[in-house]
């Protein structure tokens, strides 16, 4: 009768070896593989200070924006643009202007929903799920992001840009979001674009272009 | 203070009266105008985005709808909020065939499932496509009817018909969903709002300028 478990040889560690280093080679090529051209940032302790001291030099942002939305099983994309204003600390004001009106005002715990037909005030307070769509957008764009707890992060860098890969922990946002990939300048820290990627595989991609960084912008443009 | 509640009571009974009386009582039954039914019936609709504007029980939501026609002839309704997050992927399928990709949590409960793919399964005229045709004229409207269980799914035009004024949901009693066209009609309709009768829910859709949206 044969035996069919046959005792481990040093043939079979070093076969067992060669599998797992390809296997981990395959595995590392492919956490790469996911951002061409990055390579990861081992040491996010010491990049989440310097990071956060040099974003928080950003006190202001106005710029165009760019949004694609892709509904990948539909291969189906739908592209809108507008303004984007930012000014430190927790003020975001993002007016899409085409093809539809649509105005977001944020401005600490009070948030202006503005449609083609009806005007929304919101207390963010009394919604949590706002409350915490509210905190994402503008710790990306404040640079607070990595210290959220309701993300875990990865960090890649290329030549000139910081990747930072966000993967929610909790429930209610992971049903929303799969991970939220956000591009940094590396020359200045300011946010370059966010990337939404949903359970389904659709993705959003919001590109900030034609930055103004540090200007003055009158408080009454955060007017919620 | 007798007398208040005799008055209290008369109106409410006059009320609830009138609000029993039919919708649909004033239609007289006619022979289905075969040539009006073909030129009329709104059928697939081309892919569009819309524009929606969602007032459900006091409370006001908007964002993107998609309806897109597959290459196996389904065809996809999708709802996203303005800034990108998906709310709600169906499809349909003639004939009757529903299936729901994705759906948030909030949506996903069996009366707001219901409501939606009938609401849709209407604007995508796919009650028409189930069952046989009939007809009843007013003074001002021609109806056509196809009977769904115990609802009739009807689309209406002007008595010359020369144009699609509304589809409606409705029981012999009651009317139950309106779906009013404006602007351009079918395979392209400009504008479309969906009327609940029997609870606070309104959705309007107006069609995105295709130059202005990328495929």
């Amino acid at each position: 009768m044969p035996n069919l478990f046959p005792p481990l040889d040093d043939r079979c560690f070093i076969r067992t070896g060669k599998v797992t280093l390809g296997l981990l080679v395959i595995i590392s090529f492919s956490t790469y593989a996911q951002y061409p051209g990055y390579t990861a940032i081992g040491e996010i302790v010491v990049f989440k200070r310097q990071f956060g001291a040099e974003s928080a030099k950003v006190l202001s942002i106005a710029c165009d924006f760019t949004q694609e939305k892709t509904l990948t099983s539909l291969t189906e994309k739908i592209t809108s643009t507008g303004k984007f204003w930012f000014k430190r600390s927790d003020k975001l004001r993002i007016e899409y202007t085409k093809p539809f009106v649509y105005l977001v005002v944020m401005n600490k715990d009070k948030m202006l929903v503005r449609d083609g037909q009806k005007e929304s005030r919101i207390n963010v307070k009394s919604s949590k799920l706002f409350q915490r769509v509210n905190r994402i957008m503008i710790d990306c764009v404040q640079g607070n992001i990595l210290d959220s707890k309701d993300f875990t992060a990865r960090v890649f860098e290329n030549g000139t840009t910081f990747l930072l890969e966000m993967t929610p922990v909790s429930k209610t946002l992971h049903e929303f979001f799969q991970t939220i990939v956000l591009t940094v300048d590396k020359k200045d820290y300011s946010a370059k674009s966010i990337l939404m990627n949903e359970p389904m595989g659709d993705r959003t991609l919001i590109k900030l272009e034609r930055k103004k960084l540090n200007e003055p912008i009158p408080d009454t443009v955060f007017t919620p | 203070m007798n007398r208040f509640l005799i008055r209290y009571l008369l109106l409410s009974s006059s009320l609830l009266l009138l609000s029993c009386t039919s919708a649909y009582r004033s239609l007289r039954p006619i022979s289905v105008d075969g040539a009006c039914a073909r030129k009329m019936t709104p059928s697939a609709m081309n892919t569009s985005w819309y524009q929606a504007d969602i007032d459900v029980v006091n409370k006001h939501l908007s964002g993107l709808v998609l309806i897109k026609n597959m290459p196996d002839s389904s065809q996809r309704v999708v709802f996203t909020s303005e800034a990108g997050v998906t709310f709600f992927d169906f499809g349909f399928k003639r004939p009757g065939k529903f299936k729901v990709y994705a759906v948030i949590k909030k949506l996903s409960g069996k009366a707001a499932l219901k409501t939606l793919q009938k609401d849709f399964e209407l604007l995508l005229g796919e009650p028409f496509a189930r069952g046989d045709l009939q007809s009843w004229k007013t003074q001002d409207e021609t109806f056509f009817g196809v009977t769904q269980k115990k609802e009739v799914a009807y689309f209406i035009t002007d008595k010359d018909c020369s144009s699609l004024q509304r589809l409606e949901w409705g029981t012999k009693q009651k009317r139950k969903v309106s779906i009013k066209i404006r602007g351009a009609g079918y395979p392209s309709p400009d504008t479309l709002d969906i009327i609940h009768y029997t609870f606070p829910l309104e959705i309007r859709l107006t069609r995105l300028q295709k130059n202005d949206s990328s495929q």
